[in-house]
């Protein structure tokens, strides 16, 4: 009798399936948008009160989405991020205006913990 | 002893000729994967043969910043509706060249006469019966040209002639009428001829370019290959998200020959052998 299901033709596509249905599981649970972060100075104390840009990729360029305010303990939260690739930027009028910083995400929103902080530069 | 290991030696050279052989063949796949797995650009000189930092988000690129999805979707129905046709209408009309009946010599010069006109110089009769047939930018109008094609019209008649006319002849005592004999007699033993059908069908359909676009109008009635150079026309360089894009086209392909190549080689031969 032919077993039909020790076949490649049924193994593969199968595992395929399998991987793919668990991908998408794993995204529907991850994907609401959230990149926190910290906003520290040149000497890595947190920056409180700065403003957060974030950036969103088109093709060739990146346009600003929205922003946010960090708190007291310099950390930010973004909540409506819809794209897989982002740049994040913060200032404040004292210290300035940090590098931008390039996020990658592997999937549209998804949920991010920063573990690098946006740096400030050294009062000018 | 002398003569084995002149035979040691004499297949040593020639596994060591089919090593460079290979080599050469597979450099070209090594280098758009290398590509796509950085940011380097294919022109940049010096050129670094092993991949600097290698990431996975030039995949994620081409994913999101085209219609990705929907122009894989797209070449799937396209490539499926011609897969099935392929081995639904070569299928009879192999078995109809077995057969003997007036003008058979005739059909079979026709279709090898028909072998050596190339597909643009008939593109345009093509299109003109797709929009008579109000086909134009639908799958069924993507598919057409490639429901049947002669060379596997020949794989099928060359796997049918194998089996043996006695088994025919008793299915036919037993009272199977001509399409039941296909069907339950001839096909279960060509599954060579299948999975060539299957392969070629679906690669000439997954890489077809110049028929889609022709005939489509709605950019979301797209094919990957047409994705492909849209994106090229988009972006305008050539850096990893574009050879991204060429490895997630060439991926299914490369998969479905894989999974059918013993049958494919086996279909081929039996086409060279018996036909």
């Amino acid at each position: 009798m032919t077993r039909w299901w020790a076949s490649r033709w049924f193994i593969v596509p199968t595992l395929m399936l399998l991987v793919t249905l668990g991908w998408l599981v794993y995204v529907g649970r991850h994907d609401n948008g959230l990149i926190e972060g910290r906003i520290v100075d040149a000497a890595g104390q947190p920056v409180a009160g700065a403003t957060v840009r974030i950036f969103d990729r088109g093709f060739v360029t990146y346009q600003e989405r929205g922003r946010t305010r960090s708190d007291a303990d310099g950390r930010f939260r973004i909540t409506d991020n819809t794209s897989h690739s982002v740049q994040l930027e913060a200032e404040t009028p004292a210290l300035g205006r940090s590098k931008r910083m390039e996020v990658r995400l592997w999937f549209a929103a998804q949920d991010v913990r920063l573990t690098d902080p946006l740096r400030l530069p050294a009062k000018p | 002893m002398a003569s084995r290991s002149k035979h040691a030696t004499l297949l040593g050279l020639r596994h060591l000729t089919l090593m460079v052989i290979a080599f050469f063949m597979l450099v070209p796949f090594y280098w758009v994967i290398k590509t796509a797995i950085t940011n380097e650009n294919i022109y940049a000189y010096p050129p670094s043969l092993l991949p600097q930092n290698p990431h996975l988000f030039n995949f994620v690129d081409v994913w999101y910043l085209i219609p990705f999805p929907r122009y894989l979707l797209n070449s799937i129905i396209v490539s499926t509706i011609a897969v099935v046709g392929n081995v639904v209408f070569n299928a009879m009309a192999g078995y109809a060249l077995t057969r003997q009946f007036a003008g058979r010599n005739l059909v079979l010069a026709l279709f090898l006469s028909c072998m050596l006109i190339p597909f643009q110089a008939t593109i345009i009769p093509a299109y003109l019966i797709t929009a008579k047939l109000s086909l134009l930018n639908t799958y069924f109008g993507l598919a057409l040209p490639m429901l049947s094609t002669i060379v596997c019209i020949f794989v099928f008649k060359a796997a049918f002639e194998a089996v043996p006319r006695s088994l025919i002849d008793a299915a036919r005592l037993d009272g199977l009428s001509e399409w039941r004999i296909i069907l339950r007699v001839l096909m279960p033993l060509s599954k060579p001829a299948i999975a060539t059908n299957v392969i070629l069908t679906f690669i000439w359909s997954w890489n077809n370019f110049l028929w889609p676009l022709l005939i489509t109008r709605d950019p979301l009635m797209q094919t990957l290959p047409l994705g492909l150079a849209r994106f090229l026309s988009y972006l305008e360089d050539t850096t990893g998200a574009l050879y991204a894009f060429a490895v997630m086209v060439l991926a299914p392909s490369i998969l479905v020959f894989l999974m059918a190549q013993k049958e494919f080689i086996r279909g081929l031969t039996s086409g060279a052998t018996k036909g």
